[in-house]
């Protein structure tokens, strides 16, 4: 362990040498962490002193220092902590705000945005950080067809144009949008590259490289001491399938109230090992700070927090996604068959009777452990346009749920009054014609989907709905979701902070529109509203206004029951008592490595 | 579990309480020396490990470890060994089937390694009750008990119990479920009981011989007292 702080400290050492000195003073235009100030969402938090190491675990190695060309997590778990944009989710809010910009302002068309970048702040190897910087990774990176960039499709307007990028001066510049599209704030969050690095390996800009060379730039192998970023740490050490060392950038450009400049810790340190099991066991054993615990290891933990000092978080709080079964208003459709069927599916009442149904106390137990809550809604319950949270113990808003609660009878009662009842005897409920009614749900083979299934069909069963549930191989499952031909499909879709993001799935002609494709030929007036919403949401700046726009949206999605929410599995994760502000870790994100906690904001106690 | 009579006694016990009453730091390595008291030796030697781990070889260490005078030097030293052979990382590297073997045979860690290989298939109380009942072999049945205790104990989302409903299960018939409630009742003390030092050694004079999984559940309490 002492081998390792020595280690730590000639790192950092190196990194000072290597980046210089930092800032003379605060610069004027640095980014304040509200850090302990009252009416804020840091207000619980606390002023950290700087120094120390924090420790995680990875189960992978990073494939490359290159964010741009980064397709997996495990890299940009650590090009996120090396680069910053000019916007941000704020980590635990989840609003929008500044980053490297300090401002924007929005055209009274709304269709040009103009941000005003900080002034004053440098690259790590001290170079300043301006507008070139931000042309260059839009212009020539992002929107380069050379570059094998991950984020130019997030880019993309819903005229298929892509926003123009211009400079205006020095620390200003401007993207003007085709057509209004709120959603593109987030977007244009992108990381930024620094061009007196990088402008050498694009062949557009640099003929005498040949084409895609970029891709190739800022690899495992290269000197690190090459690389620059500007957020709070610089990968300074890697060694393959052992550790990634990040130290503190001197010239991050954020600070606390007190004036202190962030991050707090010195260096962060990523040990790289086999398997989630033995993260577990360094935990125990003290050797890495913090951990994400799987629902597995919450007995083994929680008796030994109090003894060893970590704690064991457990949020109540929903990760981000959706878990849902759709009930096919389409069956039989395309073949002219199961007319019936499908007109008892398309009975909202029928739908409410399944929503009834769900007992998602007992899935919550069973399947998750504890760790889930209740579902209702299409949009994530981390999202700020999330209409609900309330359900969960707000209050953020009153309460706009509409949850269908676990209700066996009043099932009953609905699907009698739809004239689903046992017309012959046999101890199963029929159409309303006399014909058997059978339901299949099908779900890929998945433990917590297969076991949620299980009790859907279990409590149908129980009221006499004459249910069956089957595996198929996920292949067969997404041709059966998009091609309208399966019965109750019980799946998952990601989710995000715009709901707008969901108009793939929620928009009558979407192309996940699969509870109802005939929709986007014969929308009802329900239809028509949503897709009406989804427009009047992302056309809009006013977020207050955009909240209400979705908060209508959500409502109504969850009275038709396309898809039927179930459960949402929270996340929870593990760390020492010794790491301050650790309780408090951004929402979207898994702790399970490093993403999750505000490394920038945490600091060693025992300092 | 052997016992010594003499550990009843608990003069060692007096001096280290006078110690703590008088508000003097308190002196592990005499009591891991001295004292006879099996759970109070154990709760000072689970805190010397890494300082035996600084202060002898392998060779002192492996006789310490059969050898020692007392229960809590035997303790120190084997978990030191353990801690240097890599701990639980280095046993789950190994098949089910031999952990199994070596559980039978005795050995804690191996039942314990077996159990944490196996956790994916305990995540409900009900299992792992069950497995209980089912186990005929003692360091399973411990191996499961201190599993079952992380579901009993305080924070937990299924399962917990109540401090006096483990009062009642630390004290009966099946050894996995003593060992349970024991792990959950160290829980419940760390976070909210008030016992000192003094008093904590007293209660585990009052229980070692009779309730060995109450006083395990008292040792716990006293190795993080004596910790701090």
């Amino acid at each position: 362990m002492k081998n390792a702080l020595i280690l730590a400290s000639l790192l950092v050492l190196t990194s000072l040498v290597v980046f210089g000195q930092g800032y003379d003073e605060q610069p004027a235009d640095s980014l304040v962490y509200p850090i302990g100030v009252a009416g804020t969402v840091y207000e619980d938090m606390e002023l950290g002193v700087r120094g120390g190491t924090l420790t995680y675990a990875s189960i992978e190695d990073p494939k490359g220092w290159n964010n741009h060309t980064a397709h997996e997590t495990s890299t940009t778990a650590f090009t996120n902590r090396m680069l910053r944009g000019l916007v941000r989710n704020d980590h635990i809010s989840l609003a929008i705000e500044p980053d490297l910009a300090k401002s924007w302002e929005i055209s009274d068309d709304s269709l040009v945005i103009t941000f005003h970048l900080r002034e004053g702040i440098l690259w790590s190897d001290g170079t300043p950080i301006t507008a070139d910087d931000v042309l260059f990774t839009f212009n020539d990176v992002i929107l380069n067809t050379d570059v094998d960039c991950n984020s130019r499709d997030g880019m993309l307007l819903p005229d298929d144009t892509y926003p123009v990028c211009e400079k205006v001066d020095d620390y200003t510049v401007t993207f003007t949008m085709s057509t209004i599209f709120r959603p593109a704030l987030n977007q244009l969050g992108f990381n930024i590259m620094p061009k007196h690095k990088l402008a050498q390996y694009v062949h557009k800009l640099n003929p005498a490289v040949p084409v895609g060379t970029f891709n190739e730039t800022w690899t495992l192998d290269m000197d690190l001491t090459e690389l620059v970023g500007c957020g709070p740490f610089i990968v300074t050490d890697y060694q393959p399938n052992v550790s990634v060392t990040m130290s503190r950038n001197p010239y991050y450009y954020a600070y606390d109230p007190a004036g202190t400049q962030l991050p707090y810790y010195d260096s962060e340190v990523t040990a790289i090992v086999t398997n989630s099991d033995v993260s577990m066991l360094k935990f125990r054993n003290g050797e890495i700070d913090v951990y994400g615990l799987r629902a597995e290891d919450i007995a083994i933990l929680l008796p030994e927090g109090a003894r060893k000092g970590f704690q064991v978080l457990i949020s109540d709080a929903p990760a981000f996604g959706t878990t849902w079964f759709l009930v096919n208003m389409d069956i039989g459709l395309a073949e002219g068959t199961d007319a019936e069927k499908r007109e008892v599916y398309r009975n909202v009442k029928f739908r409410e009777a399944m929503a009834h149904c769900i007992d998602k106390e007992t899935m919550v137990r069973n399947v998750f452990n504890g760790l889930a809550g209740a579902q209702w809604s299409p949009v994530s319950v981390p999202s700020p346009f999330y209409a609900g949270r309330d359900y969960y113990g707000g209050p953020i808003t009153e309460n706009n749920a509409v949850a269908f609660e676990y209700d066996p009878a009043k099932a009953v009662s609905l699907l009698d009054e739809i004239g689903v009842v046992d017309a012959d005897g046999d101890g199963w409920r029929d159409l309303p014609s006399g014909d058997p009614l059978t339901i299949e749900i099908n779900t890929n083979d998945n433990t917590i989907r297969t076991a949620s299934c299980l009790i859907l069909v279990d409590d149908w069963r129980a009221i006499g709905v004459n249910a069956t549930f089957q595996v198929v191989d996920f292949n067969t499952l997404v041709d059966r979701l998009f091609g309208a031909s399966g019965d109750f499909i019980y799946l998952g879709l990601t989710g995000g902070n715009e709901p707008n993001s969901g108009a793939n799935v929620y928009n009558s002609c979407g192309s996940l529109h699969a509870y109802r494709y005939s929709a986007c030929d014969e929308p009802d007036e329900i239809d028509l509203r949503i897709d009406e919403l989804l427009g009047l949401g992302a056309g809009t700046f006013d977020l207050d206004e955009a909240f209400g726009y979705y908060t209508e949206y959500q409502q109504l999605l969850s009275r038709q029951l396309g898809y039927i929410y179930t459960v949402v599995p929270t996340f929870q994760y593990g760390y020492y008592d010794y790491v301050g502000n650790a309780f408090k870790s951004q929402p979207d994100r898994t702790p399970s490595r490093y993403t999750g906690l505000l490394g920038e904001l945490c600091f060693d106690k025992r300092l | 579990m052997k016992r010594n009579c003499l550990r009843a006694l608990g003069l060692t016990s007096c001096v280290v309480a006078l110690f703590s009453l008088l508000g003097m730091a308190v002196d592990l390595g005499g009591i891991v020396a001295n004292e006879l008291i099996e759970e109070i030796s154990n709760a000072a030697g689970l805190n010397l490990i890494d300082q035996y781990i600084a202060d002898y070889t392998v060779e002192e260490l492996t006789d310490l470890a059969a050898n020692g005078l007392t229960s809590g030097i035997k303790l120190a030293a084997d978990r030191a060994l353990f801690k240097l052979n890599g701990g639980l990382l280095a046993l789950i590297e190994m098949d089910n089937e031999a952990l199994l073997a070596l559980a039978a045979a005795g050995d804690q860690d191996a039942a314990d390694a077996y159990v944490f290989n196996g956790k994916g298939d305990y995540k409900k109380v009900e299992v792992v009750e069950a497995a209980i009942a089912a186990t005929e072999s003692d360091t399973l049945a411990i191996a499961l008990g201190t599993l079952l205790g992380g579901f009993y104990g305080p924070g937990s989302p299924v399962g917990q119990k109540t401090e006096a409903e483990l009062l009642d299960l630390v004290v009966g018939d099946s050894l996995g479920l003593r060992v349970a409630a024991a792990t959950a009742l160290t829980t419940y003390w760390i976070l909210g009981s008030d016992l000192t030092i003094p008093q904590v050694e007293a209660a585990i004079l009052g229980v070692t011989l009779v309730y060995p999984e109450k006083a395990l559940a008292y040792q716990g309490l006293l190795t993080y007292l004596y910790s701090l």
